[in-house]
């Protein structure tokens, strides 16, 4: 297992290095539609404010030096600066607005992840039955409603009608953890709504394809019953492509998050990569995909970790 | 011994049907759009896609305000639905009710932007990639993985920081990171269809590249890509919505439902929570639709494999059988009939009228080709029918006690403990996620109540009984480290654990060479004689049958057709059917393999011929074959389901052929 683990470890870095490079091109490509010295001297720029500052950011350098200068910068975690305002380092603007985006994608897969799976279960147990119908109609429902919409309607429900939460805001986990958990519980549960449902639909169908196997039909023939049919003999097995549509679906969150931390007036990530995009301030839109970048790697190698305990076969062939 | 039997035996009139039958009428899109229009959540999304074409052709025909007509006297703003503003107004007093409508335009154009780019850069990336395969493909692949592996509104929002906010530019961004989806699923299928015979035959033959991808393997993707492409419309109009939301889409000023909520977020605190409804619904209900929609043109194609599977056999009533069971069987069976509902409703009988009895301490040999019914019979009878398949009349008694209608939990009781199945697929059968000696322990443990070390113990020593080199060791591998001869002893050595009162074994030794085959039947008599166990061996191979069997069962096509001593069956035959398989018997039969094919196929399950369903490969039909379902009639202590039996007689077919002198 140890080696498996180095393994994928080791095949992440080409991995890194392609985010790296995808990120790197959204720079040469903006550059290609328009000067970023200019943008960063605002109207009216002189000559020598674009000279200064063209000078300071390299962008005279040709791409293959600016890209492994780059990769050194951010290999060291140098994310640049701000280019609205130089005095901001843009590592330092991540490190402020990481944590309540971390809290809420974080929490919403705990929720997500854990009832899914029970759900999963609960309907593979009697499928066609009253619970699995009702859950699956449900499902069905919920992931066609983005996080935004639940959003809003747990602010309104939970927080303004009923006053059992803040309907907005953000208190960090350093102030006061009850005010942080109370704060990241309605956000996280809007983005979590919709993981159940996928999470439920996966490992329901691969449970049921896994509950139709000749191994499950065998291990009836050996008089095993169906809790330990469902738990000891379906579920590692069903548990694999579970695995994987998770990875996607944490990916997903960290996307989606953006509007959800706008309905619940949570400066996260998501206000700070918006603002970005409306001022077009490059250098904080790629801070933010290197974050996100390596948050997508780590879910990978989990995945892949997960992989290894589910399946023997991963696990010794390498 | 003379024989009378006329030599058209060896090849019987070709009249058995080439195919499957269906009952069918129907074109294959005709049943498609039937079963669409049966299904009521693809009704209901088919109708309220056609609302929103309204909307989008012709906005001004259904709409009943200017959507962008301001209306800003007080008492005009936050209205609830009212008969002039059907669904209120918003925070300048524009209607909400025209903006929706106007906004399924921003809906449509949006899945035309972002479907054309993704399917129009994904699909031909895909095919190119599968059909050119090797390193290029790898290449191709890792690139689309990294790509896909990257939340979409994060790439999206990439395209939108460089090409500036719009909701163009948002949907080129969506389409390109939607577009690794259709790499993916493109790929897949052609490599998929470039292993085919057809594609290697026209490729043989000089057809150009793109006419071979043209006309064999974008025909086979379309009905996925119809499917992802409903799934992914959806998944579109969310991911638009949500740009929009944050302002990085559509136009603040437009009816769009992005925008819509995005306008309704600030004020629905205090406004009430109306302000986000109609978009929200409208949105909600657009991408719904399209799940609903992938869904149903999914069932509809016949493409899920896991939802109609998914049912649990379900207690049905079985109707009694008509004929009483024997007394003294260990097990007997009586009239039993299994059924399957098809997919267009008609139901297929697999089993029809099976009965048999064995005796404590006896062999049955069962026999038939392939689709016979030997397997179902056997899965059947310990209440194993797979779903959605049930037993639907009959009786079986087992050891004294009526079991037709026992619960799952009476019967986790009997299997495993008096009843040992060996099954075919060896590998199949064993858990790939759990050590081999966790699953030889199992009906130890469940059955015997031994503790974990004790069932250990026994699970290494029953391996070494089957003759597994290096028992303890074995015992904590994985099945995928086990070859299909060892796995079919681990399967053998489990259905021996608890030494059951019945065996019933599927094909037990065709994995093995022949000496572990000769050791494996010598250990399944040896349990036999010391318990009196009773043994169901089902196999292909005669010369097994010769070697074990006491009495011999011959099934064809869901049917028994003839019952008799080992010793009859293979000096006289009495049924056409069990005649032409010891014809087609190697003189020489070296006991692996298949049998050799009698000419002609088992017919479908759908449309089994009138009367005896042998008739169709038989040599010597008759009128009277085929006008009704020959009874199974005793002939001294043998019954055969033949009506020309008392006219026909069958010798010895092989003159130099020892009966139990095979193998």
């Amino acid at each position: 297992m140890a080696r498996y683990i180095g393994f994928r470890l080791l095949a992440a870095i080409p991995l890194l290095l392609a985010i790296a490079a995808i990120t790197f091109l959204i720079s040469v490509a903006m550059e290609a539609r328009g000067s970023i010295a200019g943008q960063v001297c605002g109207e009216g720029a002189t000559p020598e404010c674009i000279t200064a500052v063209e000078a300071e950011l390299g962008l005279n350098d040709s791409i293959p030096v600016r890209f492994t200068r780059w990769l050194g910068d951010i290999a060291s975690g140098d994310l640049g600066s701000s280019l609205l305002d130089r005095n901001t380092e843009v590592s330092a603007l991540i490190g402020e607005r990481i944590w309540p985006t971390l809290s809420i994608v974080t929490f919403s897969l705990l929720i997500g992840v854990t009832l899914g799976m029970l759900m999963g279960i609960v309907a593979a147990i009697r499928p066609g039955g009253v619970a699995d119908r009702s859950i699956s109609v449900i499902a069905a429902g919920v992931i066609a409603a983005p996080g935004f919409i639940i959003g809003m309607l747990l602010s309104w429900g939970i927080a303004v009608e009923l006053g059992w939460l803040d309907p907005v805001g953000y208190v960090p986990f350093g102030e006061s953890f009850t005010g942080w958990l109370k704060s990241i519980t309605l956000p996280s549960i809007a983005l979590a709504l919709p993981t159940i449902a996928i999470v439920q639909r996966q490992l329901r169908s691969s449970m049921a394809n896994a509950l139709q196997s000749r191994y499950v039909l065998a291990a009836r023939a050996r008089g095993v019953a169906r809790t330990s049919l469902i738990g000891r003999h379906a579920l590692p097995n069903a548990m694999v492509p579970t695995v994987t549509v998770i990875g996607f679906r944490a990916a997903a969150a960290i996307g989606l998050t953006t509007a959800v931390e706008i309905v619940f007036g949570i400066r996260g990530m998501g206000e700070m990569l918006v603002t970005s995009i409306i001022t077009r301030n490059v250098t904080v839109l790629q801070g933010g995909m290197i974050v996100v970048g390596l948050t997508v790697v780590f879910v990978n190698l989990l995945v892949d970790i997960s992989y290894g305990f589910l399946n023997p076969k991963v696990r010794l062939g390498r | 011994m003379t024989t009378e039997t006329s030599p058209t035996v060896e090849a019987p009139a070709p009249l058995a049907p080439e195919a499957p039958i269906e009952p069918a009428v129907d074109s294959p899109r005709r049943r498609f759009w039937r079963r669409m229009l049966r299904n009521p959540l693809a009704v209901f999304s088919m109708l309220w896609f056609l609302v929103l074409l309204v909307a989008w052709v012709a906005p001004d025909l259904i709409a009943t305000h200017d959507p962008f007509k301001q209306d800003v006297t007080l008492q005009r703003l936050f209205e609830t639905p009212s008969a002039d503003h059907w669904l209120g107004t918003d925070q300048f007093g524009r209607d909400h009710y025209s903006r929706v409508i106007y906004g399924a335009g921003f809906a449509f154009r949006s899945i035309l932007i972002a479907m054309s780019i993704a399917v129009g850069v994904g699909v031909p990336i895909g095919l190119f990639s599968g059909w050119k395969g090797g390193r290029f493909d790898r290449a191709v692949m890792w690139v689309n993985d990294v790509l896909f592996s990257l939340p979409i509104v994060l790439l999206a929002m990439a395209v939108i920081i460089v090409l500036t906010p719009s909701l163009t530019n948002a949907m080129i961004g969506v389409g390109i990171a939607m577009s690794t989806r259709f790499v993916r699923l493109t790929r897949a299928v052609t490599l998929a269809e470039k292993e085919e015979l057809y594609v290697d035959a026209a490729r043989i033959t000089g057809i150009s590249t793109p006419r071979i991808l043209g006309r064999y393997i974008v025909p086979n993707l379309l009905p996925s890509l119809v499917i992802q492409a409903a799934i992914i419309s959806g998944a579109i109009i969310l991911i638009g919505a949500t740009l929009s939301f944050l302002g990085i889409g559509a136009n603040l000023d437009d009816p769009d439902w992005g925008v819509m909520l995005n306008r309704s977020q600030s004020i629905f605190r205090q406004e009430g929570v109306w302000q986000i409804v109609p978009a929200g619904m409208a949105l909600v209900l657009t991408v719904l639709s399209f799940n609903l929609l992938g869904d149903a043109i999914r069932d509809a194609l016949g493409r899920d494999a896991s939802n109609n599977a998914l049912t649990v056999t379900k207690r049905v009533s079985v109707a009694a059988a008509q004929t009483e069971h024997s007394p003294d069987a260990l097990l007997s069976i009586r009239d039993m009939d299994v059924e399957f509902p098809g997919q267009a409703g008609q139901i297929s009988e697999i089993l029809n009228g099976v009965s048999l009895d064995l005796r404590a301490g006896e062999t049955l040999g069962v026999v038939g080709e392939s689709g016979s019914g030997k397997s179902m019979t056997m899965l059947s009878a310990l209440g194993l029918t797979p779903a959605p398949g049930r037993m639907t009349r009959g009786s079986v008694r087992f050891d004294g006690r009526d079991v037709t209608n026992l619960s799952e939990a009476e019967w986790a009781k009997i299997r495993g403990k008096e009843i040992g199945v060996i099954f075919q697929e060896p590998i199949a059968v064993l858990n790939p996620a759990i050590k081999v000696g966790a699953q030889i322990a199992e009906p130890l443990r469940i059955h015997m109540g031994m503790s974990k070390a004790d069932a250990r113990e026994r699970a290494a020593e029953l391996l070494a009984e089957v003759r597994v080199p290096d028992p303890v060791r074995r015992l904590d591998q994985y099945p995928h480290e086990f070859s299909g001869g060892m796995a079919q002893r681990v399967g053998i050595a489990m259905a021996l654990a608890c030494e059951p009162k019945l065996l019933i074994a599927d094909e037990p030794s065709t994995a093995l060479d022949v000496t572990v085959q000769g050791q494996i039947l010598d250990l399944i008599s040896e349990v036999q004689e010391r318990r009196q166990m009773g043994v169901i061996l089902i196999t292909h191979d005669l010369g097994v049958i010769a070697e074990a069997a006491d009495r011999v069962l011959v099934m064809y096509g869901g049917q028994v057709v003839e019952t008799a001593s080992a010793h009859d069956v293979f000096l006289h035959p009495r049924h056409p059917y069990s005649h032409a398989l010891l014809e087609t018997m190697p003189q020489n039969h070296d006991g692996g393999g298949d049998l050799p094919v009698i000419d002609g196929m088992v017919p479908s399950a759908t449309a089994w011929p009138s009367g005896c369903r042998f008739a169709p490969r038989c040599g010597f039909a008759t009128d009277a074959c085929v006008s009704a379902i020959p009874p199974l009639e005793r002939v001294d202590n043998d019954l055969v389901r033949c009506v020309r039996h008392s006219e026909i007689t069958f010798g010895q077919p092989v003159a130099d052929q020892p009966v139990g002198g095979t193998a």
